[in-house]
């Protein structure tokens, strides 16, 4: 389906719904429809042209034109092609209607609109709060522009967290508190869990502890290349991912190409990071089942990676190589040889673990038939990346939106029928080797040339989707230029956002041992999802505390308390 | 006064040389991971530390404080009918089924102790412990009356005499088998400390735990690793036997090394198993132990 079928098939089905069409480039579509015309063009998008939904993203531009806007973006991963759906949105009734009954998978995206912006989706079966924290007032939707960034609403002396109450099942077993902080997740996030002996019957789920509101501080104080910096900082093992994505989506929608070179060192480290971050989750799966002497040989295989990435960026993580429009450090050729010389150790003892890993029965006992997702569930909720595959949903954005050198190279992508655990190992494992094969590749195509393609003046009003496949799987960003040198709107969604929703499909009936592999088999990214920056935005200074002075802060902060 | 000796010399062992023994497993297990590992007295400085530290207030009713120590107590008690060198130092007809109610009073403990802090994961973990005891004390107590059959004696040193004297018989090499595979359970080692489950359960029945009553814990687990395992090699791996006394000892101590390091590797060469897994494949263990109990009877 070409994006002029789609249009006609729309404007035939239903007629004056459409109300404007755009398509920058042959891959992305922006359509704009009438708000009651958004169900039915979503229904058919979805479930005729089996689309899958990124992302919904909403947008204040009441400073402009008075108008709220929200878009839900959709990709047709066979044809090429994203499609973004926008409905425009009376500030004065802030209410669109839900699509939740119809996308499972857009449950969080639209209660995440309500928080931010106030925008009501009617109808959604769920509408309890999902980001902003427990304290946060009732009535400040942070991403409205008549919100300062640096507000600091006042204190509240009740909190409601944001749980559900129990079902009909749920209300005579028995409530396992795990977390926000357990030992087998690495990051804050609150499970409660229902359980019958030892059998899960129900769960429910707070997160977004660590939303520190990236996406405001991009669109109020940064300029188009500090955000890079601070999408890379978004995720402590992808951070390549998102400011690539970051770059990608600006670069799309002011139309800039970047040289093939640049083209080909972001493909590398891209996939160097897919290679430290597979090895990286099949330590810590094989950790959460208790098998530790997996654990530690495979992070001693993926510690040379970090190191090779310390070599070519001055950083183990976090390379800062991103700008808009290509990237700031090459790749030599010696460093080139470093890098093949490297895979190679790194290949061979891999495949010893992999193979090892594959063919111990003890380990098949403990993941296969467990946390299984149905692909009919895959699709519904939108789960990407090998949690997808492992399902035998075939997609991967590196084949169905080719970006970068994917276009140039040769390779196949992981798919496995199994629906469990079992089958995202072995997904996971396959692509360790795949991307050791797509760096030889890249490093064998690297074209020379300039790194940096000249960027003019960025013009406003522009729109990019940026996809990049992570290693957890597709991260999306969404920008909208603005006026001011900065993006007017940056919405980032990470491969575990939708995965996450998956999660208690994943539990039902499972044990309570199953939990946290079941937790950890999607390869969580909390930070991701929560979008967290640690940096002091306002400032930008770094200020190195010594051990008294901290002292000294944490007793004035502890009397401040006592006082209280 | 030798039993006296040799119960002071079990004694020392298990308050002592315990937490060493597990010194050198940690240096097994960082050497199968390819890692530098702690120093052998490590587990004596952990023990200190939690001695030194605050104790876990608040949750404190009886049953949570006196847990900690009855555990200690009772595997210091199952020291002294443990046979070193042929002799058991409080040996007396029947030893042996005393022995196999001392030893199940240190989970018990564990799961009492675990129960009474209220937290729901202690709860869980208590579970599972008890679960696991009725698989695994049957296999203890088939395969100790295997061996008292075998000796025509109640009494553990009689058996063990009886034993040294004549060739490796049939129904106890079965028995001893058995026997091996539910120390690991026994002693909390993977695939089968479901109880603890640090990544699951954080711990189970000792979530709450802290300090002082922590480390007793984790030291009656260190001395319930000798314990069993003395009876392990002892019982069913006597030989060689010289008749003096400190040389026995000796040797007995080598194979409690031996067996240990054995028992590391198993632990370090499987994940967790689930409790139904656990459940099943311990079935499998008390049948296997049945058909060694048969085999004495018919005197093979």
């Amino acid at each position: 389906m070409t994006a002029e079928s789609l249009i006609s098939a729309i404007r035939q089905r239903f007629p004056g719904t459409l109300l404007a069409s755009q398509q920058p480039n042959p891959s992305r579509l922006f359509l704009t429809v009438a708000r009651e015309g958004m169900p039915p063009v979503a229904d058919y998008l979805f479930n005729t042209a089996m689309a899958r939904l990124i992302m919904s993203v909403g947008t204040d531009k009441s400073p402009i034109d008075g108008t709220y806007e929200v878009s839900y973006i959709f990709a047709l991963d066979r044809e090429n092609l994203i499609v973004s759906v926008k409905e425009v949105v009376n500030p004065a009734d802030p209410r669109v209607p839900s699509l939740t009954n119809l996308i499972p998978g857009a449950d969080w995206h639209e209660r995440e609109v309500y928080d931010l912006l106030g925008i009501v989706a009617e109808g959604h079966p769920d509408p309890r709060r999902l980001v902003v924290a427990d304290d946060w007032p009732e009535d400040i939707f942070p991403l409205r522009k008549n919100v300062p960034y640096s507000l600091r609403p006042p204190r509240v002396t009740t909190l409601k967290p944001p749980l559900r109450e129990p079902k009909e099942n749920e209300k005579k077993a028995t409530v396992l508190s795990v977390g926000p902080f357990y030992p087998t997740l690495e990051e804050p996030a609150y499970f409660r869990l229902y359980v019958e002996g030892e059998k899960i019957v129900g769960s429910d789920y707070r997160g977004f502890f660590c939303h520190r509101g990236i996406e405001k501080v991009t669109e109020t104080v940064l300029d188009y290349n500090q955000v890079p910096f601070i999408a890379e900082r978004i995720c402590g093992i992808c951070g390549f991912v998102h400011s690539a994505c970051y770059c990608m989506a600006v670069e799309q929608a002011a139309e800039i190409e970047i040289p093939p070179r640049a083209k080909y060192i972001r493909t590398i480290m891209l996939e160097l990071e897919r290679v430290h971050s597979h090895l990286l989750w099949i330590g810590l799966a094989a950790h959460i089942i208790g098998f530790d002497t997996v654990l530690m040989q495979s992070w001693r295989i993926r510690e040379p990676v970090m190191w090779l990435a310390e070599a070519i960026t001055g950083n183990r993580k976090t390379y800062g190589m991103n700008l808009v429009g290509g990237v700031r450090r090459d790749i030599d050729a010696v460093m080139c040889e470093q890098i093949l010389s490297v895979l190679a150790k790194v290949e061979t003892e891999a495949k010893e673990l992999v193979d090892a890993a594959v063919g111990d029965q003890a380990l098949k006992m403990r993941l296969q038939n467990v946390g299984v997702l149905s692909p009919e569930d895959a699709r519904k909720i939108c789960v990407v990346g090998p949690t997808a595959r492992a399902s035998g949903v075939a997609i991967d954005t590196r084949k169905d939106f080719p970006y970068l050198a994917y276009p140039e190279l040769d390779f196949k992508i992981a798919v496995q029928q199994g629906c469990d655990i079992w089958s995202r190992t072995l997904i996971r494992a396959e692509e360790t080797f795949t991307a050791i094969d797509l760096i030889r590749q890249s490093i064998k195509r690297m074209p020379a040339g300039e790194l940096m393609a000249d960027v003019g003046p960025i013009p406003p009003w522009r729109e990019g989707v940026g996809s990049v496949e992570a290693p957890r799987g597709e991260a999306s960003h969404y920008v909208l230029t603005g006026p001011d040198n900065r993006p007017y709107r940056w919405r980032v969604r990470a491969a575990t956002y939708p995965q996450l929703q998956a999660v208690p499909r994943m539990l039902d009936r499972m044990s309570i041992a199953d939990f946290p592999i079941i937790v950890g088999s999607v390869d969580p990214c909390f930070s991701c999802t929560e979008r967290v920056i640690a940096v002091d935005a306002t400032t930008r200074q770094v200020r190195t505390y010594k051990k008294n002075e901290l002292l000294a802060l944490t007793r004035q902060s502890l009397r401040q308390v006592i006082q209280k | 006064m030798k039993n006296l000796l040799v119960g002071l010399f079990n004694m020392g062992l298990v308050l002592l040389a315990a937490p060493l023994l597990d010194g050198v497993l940690r240096q097994v297990r960082a050497r199968l991971h390819s890692r530098q590992g702690p120093p052998l007295l490590q587990p004596w400085y952990d023990l200190a530390k939690l001695m030194v530290k605050d104790d876990q207030a608040g949750a404190n009713n009886f049953i949570f404080a006196a847990a900690p120590v009855i555990c200690l107590g009772a595997v210091l008690l199952a020291s002294l009918f443990i046979p070193m060198g042929g002799i058991v130092p409080l040996g007396f007809a029947g030893d042996a089924l005393v022995l196999i109610y001392i030893l199940t009073l240190a989970p018990i403990c564990m799961c009492l102790g675990g129960m009474a802090s209220g937290s729901p994961f202690a709860y869980v973990g208590s579970n599972r412990e008890i679960m696991m005891l009725m698989v695994v004390e049957p296999v203890l107590a088939i395969t100790l009356i295997a061996s008292a059959i075998k000796g025509h004696s109640l009494l553990l040193a009689n058996s063990i005499h009886y034993y040294v004297a004549h060739l490796p018989a049939l129904s106890l090499i079965v028995c001893g088998i058995a026997f091996f595979m539910a120390v690991q359970l026994e002693v909390a080692k993977l695939p089968f400390d479901l109880a603890e489950a640090e990544q699951e359960i954080m711990e189970g029945p000792l979530v709450e735990y802290s300090g002082r009553k922590l480390a007793l814990f984790q030291w009656s687990l260190y001395g319930k690793l000798i314990v069993f395992l003395t009876l392990f090699v002892e019982t069913f791996l006597p030989w060689p036997k010289l008749g003096n006394l400190p040389v026995d000892i000796l040797i007995t101590l080598v194979k409690v090394l031996v067996a240990a390091v054995l028992v590391e590797i198993v632990a370090q060469v499987f994940p967790r198993l689930k409790i139904a897994q656990t459940m099943r494949y311990f079935a499998g263990v008390v049948g296997f132990a049945l058909a060694g109990l048969v085999l004495a009877v018919m005197g093979l």
